[in-house]
């Protein structure tokens, strides 16, 4: 097997890809109002087990990153935390209007307006909020998306880590979350 | 033994939505909590100073996720008050259909997904499944599931769907037969009822300290306190329902309530169904021109309606010109969800916790707006 | 209505109220001096209005004015009284009625981080609760832009119309 210039992953990345594909732990965190349709989406009626993914409560164990809707300042803080905490190869996905441009709360002086300024977007789904079909549409295509070795979001964020932080400081001042919040 | 700080969320299954709770635990028990909100918070008052009357619509559904329709109801009967619309008939009955089937998912998300803090696991996937359905019949009246933006100041947006009536009764007959195997599954279980019985208790003095509404307060202070039977809107005053009370307090009876609360949503909706005027019109005019140059005469109203979780009202102002002056949103969970974590979380013990935000009814979106 | 009469009655006869609107059978609003304001909430306290709804602000620009609208309600009559107070804007010092309402504790905490009036004897209002790191103007001012805010701080996506399809238009 050789590898052909469009596709420069080794044969042992070929096959590990494969095998992330088909067993894809989600982080469960519910980072904004697309949440509502997860549970859907999870349980019984359109059953995501089908396609080999769960929920997973740590971020160490997991794969799949959610931002289900829109980010708040301080919201984004905890994502960036999460996210660096999960192990490589990680994905995140963004949902509905409010991750592409801000949506409904374009104005809002307490929302961010585009994802993929803080964090690499491996995908986007689109609508307010997206039915439960076309989140289990979206997690087909991601499952597509890594076992061709196109999802590589998590690489592009360790080659332009310092922009990606460039962005960050701009809009949040500071990254780290303190805990001496109420002291 | 030493004082430890532990976070609770934002990212934690056992919370509810986007929120925290950061807490001194000594062993496991929480000796100090305070409520970390804000994560959810949109800036929805500022927004909707900068929209216009009818360009709302689309943005309060989205303050509460579990239940957008006490929003779109609040909102219209404060600008009808201001304006003085009269609402049709028969769109006052589709109201109430409308807010009994949300109250009715929203009472089926939280029976099954008290399973998820005890552990019965069975009751989040019944729960939600059940719930969907209810969403199907959303679907098929609004056009969408989740956000419906269908109650409009002067009325409803559009008449009901031909047929729905039958599909309405037909999931009512449907969930009260399912609700003796709920009973069976979640309250009677040991695992729900050694969990819950005597635990978490509210307190008729905390009840008043704190300002809790609905469930909660109505399992402490023994009285009818509800705003549909204290201040009818809607056509609720025509209605025969009968709400559970009781003088004590504990997690297993503000469950057991949102369960009697089911069936008292499929009587009201039956009567509803019944009651209403098979025609009519469903909308009353509120413009002459177009909706967007559409002002509203200048006053200062307070409107509430009972929402799941208790009261949720809305405070609008206007000063008469295309936009609405200032909204202010009170949320139901608002009192439990902030003082309430601070003052009467402390005392419980950690595996509790997630138990004592599902059971007082804490809903994150609508503390953060 | 008839509970509404003999309330307003009630009122009337203890207090100098400014303004008295009924914009409802069940709802009532009263206008009062600062000085008087604990006074009334602590009557109203005794009299059935357990219950504190809501506490929130509003800003009037115009007249540089605040007014702070307190929310009480009544359950057995189903009564809500709206009592408003006005306070200068330059000068948005209040105090507390955390000693009648202890509910009120957290609503004043929001009224001083998104307008910015400070409640003297309640030491936690003056800290920080749903915005973090916040630098700027308190948010529900009037003269605060969200949309500056944003433009400035979230860069917007520049739009590229590339999803539109190219249409030949055939002659």
């Amino acid at each position: 097997m050789t590898t052909n210039s469009k596709d420069m992953r080794k044969t042992w990345e070929k096959i590990a890809d494969y095998f992330r594909a088909h067993s894809i732990w989600m982080k469960w965190y519910c980072t904004g109002c697309g949440a509502i349709e997860m549970p859907p989406t999870m349980t019984s009626r359109f059953d995501m087990e089908q396609l080999g993914m769960g929920p997973m409560a740590t971020p160490r164990q997991a794969d799949v990153l959610l931002i289900t809707g829109y980010l708040s300042a301080k919201t984004l803080r905890r994502v960036i935390y999460s996210y660096e905490q999960m192990q490589d190869p990680k994905y995140v996905v963004g949902f509905g209007s409010c991750t592409l441009n801000g949506g409904i709360y374009f104005d809002s002086y307490a929302t961010m307006t585009r994802l993929d300024h803080y964090l690499p977007v491996d995908l986007y789904i689109a609508g307010c909020m997206p039915r439960p079909e076309a989140i289990m549409n979206a997690f087909d295509t991601l499952i597509k998306m890594i076992e061709k070795g196109e999802a590589k979001g998590w690489r592009h964020y360790q080659e332009n880590h310092d922009w990606y932080r460039k962005n960050q400081l701009h809009s949040l001042k500071e990254v780290y979350v303190k805990d001496e919040f109420h002291e | 033994m030493k004082e430890v700080k532990l976070f609770l969320g934002p990212q934690h299954p056992g919370m509810h939505g986007n929120y925290s709770a950061h807490m001194y635990v000594e062993g496991d028990m929480i000796n100090k909590s305070y409520a970390l909100p804000g994560m959810l918070h949109r800036g929805f008052e500022k927004l909707m100073e900068r929209r216009h009357w009818m360009g709302n619509l689309a943005l309060i559904p989205r303050i509460c996720v579990i239940e957008p329709d006490p929003n779109e109801m609040v909102y219209a009967m404060s600008i009808e008050k201001l304006a003085g619309i009269e609402v049709p008939e028969r769109a006052h009955w589709i109201r109430m259909i409308i807010l009994e089937l949300a109250r009715l998912a929203a009472n089926l998300m939280a029976i099954g997904g008290i399973g998820a803090p005890v552990g019965l696991y069975t009751s989040v996937y019944w729960g939600v499944a059940d719930r969907d359905l209810v969403l199907d019949i959303f679907e098929k009246i609004t056009g969408a599931r989740v956000y419906h933006m269908y109650i409009v100041p002067g009325g409803v947006r559009k008449d009901l769907p031909e047929g729905i009536e039958e599909e309405i009764l037909g999931l009512l007959d449907y969930i009260e037969a399912r609700l003796p195997e709920f009973y069976d599954l979640v309250m009677r279980s040991p695992i729900f009822q050694t969990r819950t019985r005597d635990n978490i208790l509210l307190p008729e003095e905390v009840v008043w300290e704190l300002g809790v509404t609905g469930i909660g307060m109505r399992s402490a202070v023994n009285k009818e306190y509800d705003i549909r039977k204290v201040k009818p809107y809607a056509r609720y005053d025509q209605v025969a329902f009968s709400l559970p009370y009781g003088p004590y307090s504990d997690a297993f009876t503000r469950v057991d309530f949102k369960y009697v609360e089911m069936a008292q949503s499929i009587s009201i909706i039956r009567q509803s169904i019944e009651k209403m005027p098979k025609e009519g019109p469903v909308r009353a005019r509120i413009a002459t021109g177009s909706a967007l140059r559409w002002r509203v005469p200048p006053g200062m109203v307070y409107s509430c309606v009972e929402s799941a979780r208790g009261e949720y009202g809305y405070l609008v102002v206007s000063d008469g010109r295309e936009m609405p002056y200032r909204i202010a949103v009170r949320g139901s969970s608002y009192p439990q969800g902030l003082l309430g974590v601070e003052k009467y979380l402390p005392g419980h013990r950690i595996d509790d916790a997630s138990l004592w935000m599902d059971t007082m009814g804490v809903c994150a979106p609508e503390i953060d707006r | 209505m008839n509970s509404m009469n003999k309330l307003v009655e009630e009122l009337k006869g203890r207090f100098t109220l400014l303004e008295v609107l009924l914009p409802d059978q069940q709802q009532l609003i009263v206008d009062i001096d600062q000085m008087h304001l604990h006074a009334l909430l602590s009557h109203l306290k005794a009299t059935g209005f357990r219950q504190l709804s809501l506490l929130t602000a509003v800003d009037w620009i115009e007249e540089n004015t605040f007014q702070l609208v307190y929310i009480v309600f009544n359950w057995d009559t189903g009564i809500h009284v709206l009592v408003r107070t006005k306070l200068p804007r330059d000068k948005a010092v209040f105090r507390t009625i955390t000693g009648i309402y202890p509910g009120a504790q957290y609503y004043e905490r929001d009224v001083h981080e998104f307008f910015g009036v400070a409640f003297e004897g309640n030491v936690m209002s003056f800290k920080p609760l749903f915005l973090e790191l916040w630098d700027e103007l308190p948010p529900m001012r009037k003269d605060f832009d969200p949309e500056a805010y944003s433009r400035e701080k979230f860069p917007e996506r520049p739009y590229v119309p590339q999803f539109v399809p190219k249409v030949e238009v055939v002659e």
